[in-house]
């Protein structure tokens, strides 16, 4: 080709001057563009559209950040991104992007220092004397073999005394970065821990001395680095100290007057008491056969009842057994991959024996739904008929199974439920007849979780055993029976939401006002030497010819001489105590919860997970914000309700029980291609019909126009 | 302005006017559908990510197909040199063929919406991100379509066209790729600032960043400065093809 201007043909060197003028352009415009974009990259606006904003720091973060008085400084010691490898490249993204919002949002109290351990070996002695630590990757080509050494840790200091190290972060996405360093900005900015009491009363079991408890939720490390408990749980039940806040009681059993009297004054006083209670104690034997243990609440030398105790501040405490009938209670959250969370059994399927759940109204959970919607459904008769006026009667008092508006609860409306319990109790406000509340004075209570309308409330069955000791067949035989069982004696039971957790607040009147105090096992002791050493020295004066009768003539001068024993040893004078108060001055609280096996050891660790459940897989959850709940400390709870939805393809639907798997898998397999078919062949379709409309159109007008010439 | 959109107009007319066209829109449809609807399974994830983690291979193949005509058919058939003579600026006529180009691939990519309803109406789609997603595909095609663009006006073949376009967004979607990044780097044949500057070039790595669904000022910025590098660079091409006949 010639280029021609001007009808003369142009030289090469005009030619390339063009083109070098050409690139001369492109370069300088790509130096200008590349500065852009890397102003732009400095001063970002980020727009997550995420239905639950899984991108974005949570609101935890930022008021933890808004919180800070003195200046946050995140030392990053991290070896150069370009030499990382690619499962490190994408974990350093993470980080980086991590640090450069939480910089945005201190808003100058958030300084990141960033250093390269690899560059400078006092940097990297400084990181082996932290405690960060390098990961060592193997790198060999035809020739050498080396070892790098990365390093991706980071110090945070806050005001220049406290510190914590992440000696190796390597956060896969921007959440899981945020749980792993937004919990270390709340412990290097919190001052001190908040204290708990608690006194427990672990379940003995044959060949373990300590009995299953409730420490394990305790000393999870994200607990305790931010809690202190301390076991007031003593022989001698001094009042509990000043200092403390909150009591839990974890399965309260055998409680003596005394113990009683303890609790009765920490409420009064203005403390908050939280009762985990059981209506009875199940036990889960061999082949999870459950079996009642009898349990007395109060101790057998007690005068005072416990219950009564309870029912005088306002608290209804029945000892009976809950189960919920209704099927979206006691699904487990996720029944693909837990269907242990409450009870399944091994099943035969074609991919080889699985946990599959069955039903067991006895294991539930409060559910998140407004129960009033669901009138219609409770209120049908014995011919399946609604009862228009039972269910306008419905419509009127059922309520949401979880209806507090605490902070502590956010989590589990998130999810849609709450925590699962175990064989619950009913712990309730105290009602009169009719159902009208009954509180006491100056009292006021709410009910924070209950069941949905269908629950049976029952006496404490001695043995709960739904699937027998037989073969599978026998099993699955064994269970419908059981289940129709309960449906037959729901129908005749009335309709009812069972409350699960509860909470009186206000002035306590003491339980104890206008009685004497019950005295603790140190006085009683003290008072029985002094006795017994009075009578001695009665018998020491008779002994002597001084009768009864005769007064003392020598004036008593100075402190009592110390009481002695039989054999002449001192006995201690028990501690003075502080006089009983009848009416309290602060406002204490009680918090009830019907169930304590659903954060009890054996259950929030899994260990009957592999037989098929039960498995609480939320208690810790629950304990957790009901200790921030109870701390008023909500700064993490944004960041720990962060659920994300389940989003699965549900093609068919559920099959019946007792349906052939093939003909599922059939369905499945139809109903997939019919799908995939229509997605593949319709848009081509689409598009080819158009072309052909336009096509024809075009015909048309062509044969008009065609014809309009002839 | 006006000016673009007479061009914009005449083009996709030429577009939906040619049955070629329709026989790409289609094969695209076919491919990116067929592998894309695998997603469709019971109890399987309710989401478009193996969607959007195909499109920008299906891109990489098809966009050269469709840019390579763009100017090079134009100087083969010699209507450049009509085209040139329009008291149109070189600029608005590159800009009335990018958008044309780019709304005809949004149309077929809206034939694609089938998919997210048939998800959506059988499990919890989140429509936001997915929303978000089709917006970087626009974007991303729109730096494709900008490449291939470019190609195409810098020679007058267009088999030459489509394989210049074929290599090099071949290789800026590979350059947004991590395993090659760090095979690269590995090697160490490649300066280390160099593997970090052409990974931070390709529109890949700014693609996958919006697909999540997190629109990001700087990705918007970027792609927007990549079309306006190409497009000005072809304008620029046309331009001194102009002043040297």
């Amino acid at each position: 080709m010639t280029h021609v201007k001007n009808g003369r043909p142009l030289g090469l060197r005009t030619m390339a001057g063009g083109v070098l003028a050409v690139v001369c352009h492109m370069f300088l415009l790509a130096l200008v563009l590349g500065q852009v974009v890397y102003l732009a990259s400095r001063n970002r606006t980020r727009w997550d559209l995420t239905s639950e904003k899984i991108w974005s720091l949570t609101e935890s973060t930022q008021t933890l950040v808004d919180k800070l008085d003195k200046q946050l400084l995140v030392e990053a010691y991290f070896s150069p991104g370009e030499d990382l490898p690619v499962t490190m490249r994408q974990t350093r993204s993470v980080l980086d992007n991590f640090l450069d919002e939480l910089v945005q949002l201190g808003n100058g109290r958030v300084v990141v220092q960033r250093f390269d351990p690899n560059s400078d070996k006092a940097i990297s002695d400084r990181c082996t004397r932290l405690g960060v630590k390098p990961v060592d990757v193997r790198g060999s080509s035809a020739t050498s073999i080396s070892v790098d050494r990365h390093w991706q840790g980071l110090r945070i200091k806050y005001g220049g005394s406290k510190q914590k190290v992440l000696g190796q972060v390597a956060p896969s996405s921007s959440p899981q970065a945020e749980l792993l360093i937004t919990p270390a900005i709340k412990e290097v900015v919190t001052t001190e821990k908040y204290k708990f009491g608690f006194m427990e009363w672990p379940i003995q079991e044959a060949g373990q001395p300590q009995g299953i408890g409730w420490s394990k939720l305790r000393t999870v490390e994200d607990i305790a680095r931010r809690f202190e408990f301390q076991n007031l749980k003593s022989e001698d039940a001094p009042l509990i100290p000043e200092e403390i806040e909150t009591l839990f009681l974890f399965r309260p059993k055998e409680l003596s007057d005394r113990q009683k009297y303890v609790i009765d004054q920490f409420v009064v006083r203005g403390g908050t008491l939280v009762v985990f209670a059981d209506a009875s104690e199940y036990r889960i034997g061999q082949q999870r056969a459950f079996s009642n243990v009898p349990v007395a609440l109060d101790a057998a030398t007690a005068e005072t009842k416990f219950l009564d105790q309870l029912n005088s501040y306002g608290v209804d405490w029945q000892p009976k057994l809950l189960a919920d009938m209704a099927p979206e209670a006691h699904r487990p959250r996720d029944i693909l991959r837990q269907p242990f969370e409450y009870f399944a059994i091994q099943t035969a399927t074609v991919f080889g024996n699985q946990a599959r759940h069955v039903p067991y109204p006895y294991f539930f959970h409060a559910v998140a739904t407004d129960w009033s919607k669901a009138a219609d459904r409770f209120a049908r008769n014995a011919e399946g008929e609604v009862d228009e006026a039972v269910a306008k009667r419905f419509r009127e008092t059922h309520g949401s199974g979880i209806p507090s508006d605490a902070f502590m609860f956010t989590t589990f409306k998130n999810v849609g439920r709450g925590p699962g319990f175990y064989w619950p109790t009913w712990v309730g406000l105290r009602r009169k007849a009719g159902g009208v509340l009954d509180l006491p004075a100056g009292i006021t209570g709410t009910v924070h979780l209950q069941t949905s309308p269908g629950v049976l409330v029952e006496d404490p069955p001695r043995m709960l055993n739904p699937v027998g000791f037989g073969d599978p067949r026998a099993q699955t035989q064994e269970l419908r029976k059981f289940v129709a069982k309960l449906n037959e004696r729901s129908q005749a039971e009335p309709r009812q939401q069972a409350p699960l957790m509860c909470e009186v607040r206000g002035k306590f009147a003491s339980f104890f006002a206008g009685s004497e105090r019950p005295k603790r096992p140190s006085e009683i002791a003290e008072a029985e030497a002094r006795a017994a050493a009075a009578a001695r020295a009665g018998d020491d004066t008779s002994d002597t010819g001084q009768g009864e009768g005769q007064e003392n003539e020598e004036p008593v001068v100075g402190p009592p001489s110390p009481v002695t024993d039989a054999g002449g040893n001192e006995i201690p004078a028990a501690a003075p105590e502080a006089e009983l108060v009848a009416q309290g001055e602060r406002d204490g609280r009680i918090i009830m919860i019907g169930d304590s096996d659903f954060i009890r050891d054996d259950l929030v660790g899994g260990n009957y997970a592999r037989l098929g459940g039960p498995y609480s897989t939320m208690g810790g959850a629950f304990f957790n914000n009901l200790l921030q709940w109870l701390a008023k400390d909500s700064d993490l709870v944004a960041l720990q309700s962060r659920q994300l939805t389940t989003r699965t393809l549900q093609l068919v639907d559920d099959p019946a029980p007792g349906t052939d798997p093939r003909v599922v898998e059939e369905a499945v397999n139809a109903k997939t291609a019919a799908l995939r078919g229509v997605n593949i062949v319709l848009p081509c379709l689409l598009l080819g019909a158009f072309g052909l409309m336009v096509f024809m159109i075009r015909r048309g007008q062509k044969k008009t126009f065609l014809e309009s010439l002839s | 302005m006006l000016d673009t959109v007479v061009i914009l107009r005449r083009e996709l007319k030429s577009y939906f006017l040619s049955p070629i066209a329709y026989v790409f829109g289609m094969l695209m449809l076919g491919v990116l559908l067929f592998f894309a609807s695998t997603s469709l399974q019971n109890n399987g994830p309710a989401s478009m990510q193996q969607f959007f983690a195909l499109l920008p291979l299906i891109l990489v193949i098809f966009v050269p197909g469709l840019t390579m005509r763009l100017w090079a058919e134009e100087q083969k058939l010699g209507t450049i040199q009509l085209l040139m003579t329009f008291p149109v600026r070189t600029i608005h006529l590159v800009l009335g063929k990018f958008l044309a180009a780019v709304i005809f691939l949004a149309f077929v990519l809206l034939l694609t919406i089938g998919l997210p309803l048939t998800i959506g109406a059988y499990g919890k789609l989140d429509w936001p991100p997915v929303l978000g997603a089709y917006l970087a595909t626009v974007m991303f095609a729109g730096s494709f379509v900008a490449v291939g663009m470019f190609w195409s006006s810098t020679t007058s073949d267009q088999i030459i066209a489509l394989l210049l376009s074929l290599v090099s967004l071949a290789l800026l979607y590979a350059l947004g790729y991590p395993v090659l990044i760090d095979l690269m780097t590995g090697s160490g044949w490649v300066p280390a600032w160099f593997v970090d500057l052409v990974n931070g070039i390709s529109p890949f790595k700014y693609f996958v960043s919006i697909s999540r669904g997190v629109i990001d000022s700087r990705d918007i910025i970027y792609f927007t400065c990549f079309c306006g590098f190409f497009l000005y660079a072809n304008a620029l091409v046309l331009n001194n093809r102009r002043h040297t006949g």
